[in-house]
């Protein structure tokens, strides 16, 4: 009998102690994956951001500020007033953007041709450049508005996301020389993309080294010292986007840059790549040109 | 004897099952990776729990907090972050396809990283 009732405690005992992998377990619905599978580094949407990062540069901070609307959590009271902030800086941005879209589709052009119009590039930059510059000035109101819609978590998060804009929009545009051959850089991507060579790579990062004479120097420090004034102003209650006076320039100088190193790679990258390469690639130049992910809807949550 | 000792251990080991079990809910982390604060591109693609008057993100199996200019992260999981996050995974926004230049999706991606 004793052991009759030790066989039942002990079967018991197995089945309690399953409790706390399946019952308990019921929380297991938020075990974590594997650190292989945890994104410890980058994962497919830092990747697919990072993409993004390196063919759109138009609105510089207030790119930043629109995108950090994306992931930023908004009540349903707060969506209707966010999502028209969001078009506003949009539309804001729109003659900037435009002139991007236009730098592209000449870079593309020029690739397919196998023939670049310099002229007609630098003319493209300085217009991407000087359209970035009025981008802040012009996005004034809506960015105030967007301070008096959000609470302070709110926007203390917003500039969390800018700054870690900032970071990746770094490390999609570093240079592609030197000892780190910047591994989340573009032409990282194009080697894979575009079945690139060993030969192919060390030519164009040869011809990268050489160093461009036309792209303008980024002073990083310079835009991490605007994003701190930005960060610091809009955190506070009070906030007014107009006392940011030298945030302009920083648009205009990340902007002006990103524009003239990515008319200098596809310029460096032409005469190296076969026809094939350079069809695929200007294909590719020209998706992104009309690419708008922030036209998109926004709020769906995945399951 | 030795079958009564088996089974006073036997019981007691179900015991402490059971009230593990309940101590587990809402309070200790699951089991598993824990890892650095959210990287950079998480964070940007990522939408925040808004809990305590400040944006949470569940990363490598905690929950983290900006803390002034640094990251922290809740000791214990409480249980109003516990009740969000069995709700669904983190809202993450997919800007384009990874590692390929074209096939811009500008959709979405769900799931926890």
């Amino acid at each position: 009998m004793a052991s009759m009732v030790c066989r039942v405690v002990i079967v018991a005992t197995t089945l309690l102690s399953a409790g706390p992998t399946t019952g308990c377990g019921g929380s297991s619905l938020g075990t974590p994956p594997p650190a292989a599978a945890t994104g410890v580094v980058q994962d497919d949407a830092t990747m697919g951001l990072m993409e993004h990062h390196r063919y759109h540069h138009h609105g510089g901070v207030t790119l930043f500020i629109a995108m950090s609307l994306d992931t930023l959590g908004v009540s349903p009271e707060q969506r209707a007033a966010v999502e028209k902030i969001r078009a506003d800086l949009q539309a804001r941005m729109g003659p900037a953007r435009e002139r991007e879209q236009s730098l592209v589709a000449i870079l593309a052009d020029g690739l397919a041709a196998g023939s670049m119009d310099t002229a007609k590039v630098d003319a493209g930059v300085a217009l991407v450049t000087a359209a970035a510059a009025g981008v802040h000035d012009a996005s004034v109101d809506s960015l105030n508005e967007l301070h008096n819609v959000l609470t302070p978590p709110q926007r203390a998060a917003l500039v969390d996301k800018v700054e870690s804009h900032w970071a990746v929009w770094q490390d999609a545009n570093a240079e592609e020389t030197g000892a780190a051959k910047a591994a989340g850089g573009r032409l990282a991507a194009l080697t894979t993309d575009l079945g690139l060579t060993v030969d192919q790579v060390n030519k164009i990062r040869a011809g990268l080294g050489a160093g461009p004479t036309s792209v303008p120097r980024l002073d990083p420090q310079k835009i991490a010292a605007d994003l701190q004034s930005f960060g610091d102003a809009f955190r506070g209650e009070k906030f007014d986007a107009k006392a940011l006076t030298t945030a302009s320039g920083a648009d205009a100088s990340m902007v002006g840059w990103g524009a003239a190193r990515l008319a200098y790679f596809v310029e460096i990258l032409s005469p190296v790549l076969t026809a094939d390469q350079r069809a695929n690639f200007a294909e590719r130049l020209r998706e992104h040109a009309t690419h708008d992910p922030s036209a998109q809807s926004q709020g769906e949550r995945n399951p | 004897m030795l079958r009564k000792i088996g089974c006073a251990i036997a019981l007691g080991a179900a015991i402490v099952a059971c009230m593990g079990c309940g101590v587990e809910v809402g309070a200790d982390y699951p089991a598993g990776y824990y890892g650095d604060y959210p990287p950079d591109g998480y964070i940007a693609t990522t939408e925040p729990v808004y809990f305590g008057g400040r944006a949470s993100y569940w990363y490598g199996g905690r929950w983290y907090y900006r803390d002034g200019g640094r990251w922290g992260h809740y000791g214990t999981e409480p249980s109003g972050l516990y009740q969000r996050r069995m709700q669904g995974a983190p809202v993450r926004r997919m800007y384009e396809s990874p590692g390929r230049s074209a096939g811009h999706s500008g959709g979405r991606s769900g799931g926890r990283r």
